[in-house]
């Protein structure tokens, strides 16, 4: 009976709160103060200040602001016009042409950055100008770019992930090496798509049609070579046990700036700029991470989390059962929220319940990303909806209407997931 | 006063790049370190001390820039009564970071006078790091202070439903 009383209590407070505009770090802080003065004698101040300075020094988190640098360095860079450059001439010749280079432009770009929104803006800053030049339909371009940008928390390096390593304690480098096949696979899909679909008739045809001779194809793929060692630095570092994903993202940095200075793009100012934007994005995720720290002290001493896992495991669910119910959770919880506040928000109960159906906590972070990546798609809350209203000036209905078949492959790609674990598992064991 | 309080902002988040480049700095020296066989004790310490200083003089100046997350569904849909649904929601944000950052200073206090050591092998006095959060939490305050009054103060404020740059999640 306690435990209703305590989890209605806790879900009217968080829903009340988070519903009303406070911001979401402040507004977990809120809930953990309320939960721990009403159902417990404890210092809810001293607790606060304890569970968030223990998570605000942690050393895995460095890998953090480090890869967000990164990303921010080369967006400043001439890298979205050299990988559309060089990705044209190659992509020409399949069925779906240049459509495609939403696609491999945003797996590229997503193996230097680890979030979506970034993926989405540097290949998009280029791509779809191009694209609609060429006449290809706007709800094509529209669509397989939200989608595809979504690689940018699967594929290494991920923010996502980095989060959810953080948040249940396991190696980062397992989880970004986790990553990478089911990356690729989904990316593959994406691809699949495109050429199908437009095989219908009344889909766009290229009426300009470049020919462009093999000499400068050569010319446009060295465009690219920069880009591959950097990547290939940074997961290789990893992979071989060289460098710890801190590690690893302090190499990316510094490859970046490296890069971004080849380029004679590296001015003071631009740097500036980069850290800045860096400070912000990681200033937000540290607040929601935070609050949602405290938030599992709390939950830790209220014994909800244990309570709800012994609970649910009563129901004798099989574990594709308490899958599939999950997924649907997390795909509600994503129409509201973004995708790390809603995985810190459910891990502190989320994680004993995956840990007591015996189920793989480093390929459930993968599943939980792919759910993730939906929910960015998903209206009325979804990052990438908003970054292409931004960029584009449609309708948030209207983007999430031409990205609704990448939504589906998704869904397909949790099925796979579910059915071949070893697609995700395989590659993380196999590291060191 | 205006312009005292984006200065302060600008400060703040100039600190934080600085935290941010000196972790980049401490990582790169720790790896070279190890490469060539030298043990460096507590870098490792101070890296997360530099984290933890970039998060909180970064929180009042994402705020000033409006950088922080937040759920406007409820917000953007309403029409007459936005403004003072602003007023609660930003003055309830701002009790819960006043107490924040009251019981940072408080802990920060304490550790000061009882001259706490830290774990690690840095065994730095763990109040000098811990500086950055009673003064970060503060600038948060003061930034939803700031937001808090142009609500009241205006009723054309400019809420600025989306962050003012690409959030980058």
């Amino acid at each position: 009976m306690e435990l209703t009383y305590l989890l209605a209590v806790f879900l009217f407070v968080l829903i009340l709160l988070l519903g009303s505009g406070v911001w979401v770090g402040l507004a977990l802080m809120g809930v953990g103060g309320v939960i721990l003065t009403l159902f417990s004698d404890r210092p809810a101040g001293d607790i606060l200040i304890t569970a968030v300075w223990s998570s605000s020094t942690s050393w895995t988190l460095t890998a953090l602001p480090l890869f967000i640098l990164m990303g921010e360095i080369l967006y400043r860079t001439r890298l979205s016009e050299d990988l559309f450059r060089a990705l044209a001439p190659l992509m020409q010749k399949l069925p779906g042409g240049l459509l495609h280079t939403n696609i491999v432009g945003s797996t590229l770009f997503a193996a230097v950055s680890g979030s979506s929104a970034a993926t989405l803006t540097t290949v998009g800053k280029m791509s779809i100008p191009e694209l609609r030049r060429r006449n290809y339909p706007e709800k094509k371009i529209i669509g397989t770019l939200a989608g595809a940008a979504t690689l940018g928390l699967m594929i290494p390096p991920s923010l996502t992930l980095i989060v959810y390593g953080v948040t249940v304690n396991e190696s980062i480098t397992k989880l970004f090496m986790a990553g990478i096949i089911p990356g690729l696979v989904l990316a593959g899909m994406f691809m699949a798509y495109v050429a199908l679909s437009v095989k219908v008739p009344d889909a766009g045809t290229e009426k300009t049609n470049e020919q462009t001779p093999a000499t400068t194809t050569l010319q446009n793929m060295q465009l690219l070579l920069p880009l591959l060692i950097l990547i290939s630095t940074v997961i290789g570092s990893m992979y071989t046990g060289l460098a710890t994903a801190t590690e690893a993202a302090a190499v990316g940095v510094t490859g970046a700036l490296a890069l971004s200075a080849f380029q004679r793009e590296l001015t003071f100012s631009a740097f500036q700029e980069s850290l800045l934007g860096a400070v912000r994005t990681s200033a937000l995720i540290a607040l929601i991470l935070m609050g949602a720290s405290y938030l599992s002290v709390v939950m830790g001493f209220t014994g909800l989390p244990r309570d709800l896992a012994e609970y649910i495991g009563s129901l004798g669910l099989t574990p594709v059962m308490l899958l599939g119910a999950l997924a649907l959770l997390y795909i509600i919880i994503g129409m509201f929220l973004d995708g790390i506040s809603s995985i810190v928000l459910t891990m502190a109960v989320v994680e004993p319940l995956v840990r007591t159906a015996g189920i793989d906590i480093i390929w459930f972070g993968i599943f939980i990303v792919v759910v993730v990546e939906m929910a960015q798609i998903t209206p009325p809350v979804g990052f990438n909806l908003f970054v292409m209203q931004g960029m584009t000036g449609h309708q948030i209905n209207y983007i999430s209407r031409a990205a609704f078949p990448m939504f589906l492959i998704m869904a397909l790609m949790i099925v796979l997931l579910t059915a071949f674990p070893g697609m995700a598992t395989w590659l993380s064991t196999a590291v060191q | 006063m205006r312009k005292v309080l984006d200065r302060l902002y600008q400060l703040s988040g100039a600190i934080a790049a600085f935290f941010l480049f000196c972790i980049l700095l401490m990582i790169v020296i720790q790896m070279v370190a190890r490469w060539s066989g030298i043990v460096v004790a507590g870098l490792t310490d101070i890296a997360g001390y530099c984290m933890a200083a970039t998060s909180f003089f970064g929180l009042g100046y994402a705020m000033s820039r409006n950088s922080h997350i937040r759920v406007e569904l409820v917000l953007s849909g309403m029409t007459s009564d936005r403004r003072l649904a602003e007023i609660i929601c930003t003055g309830v944000s701002a009790m819960i970071a006043a107490a924040f950052a009251g019981f940072a200073i408080k802990a920060n206090y304490i550790s000061f006078v009882l001259g706490e050591k830290s774990q690690g092998q840095d065994a730095i006095a763990v109040w000098i790091p811990q500086l950055a959060m009673s003064i970060g939490t503060l600038v948060l305050l003061i930034a939803l202070l700031d937001r808090l009054y142009g609500c009241i103060r205006s009723p054309g404020y400019d809420y600025k439903d989306l962050p003012s740059d690409v959030v980058r999640t």
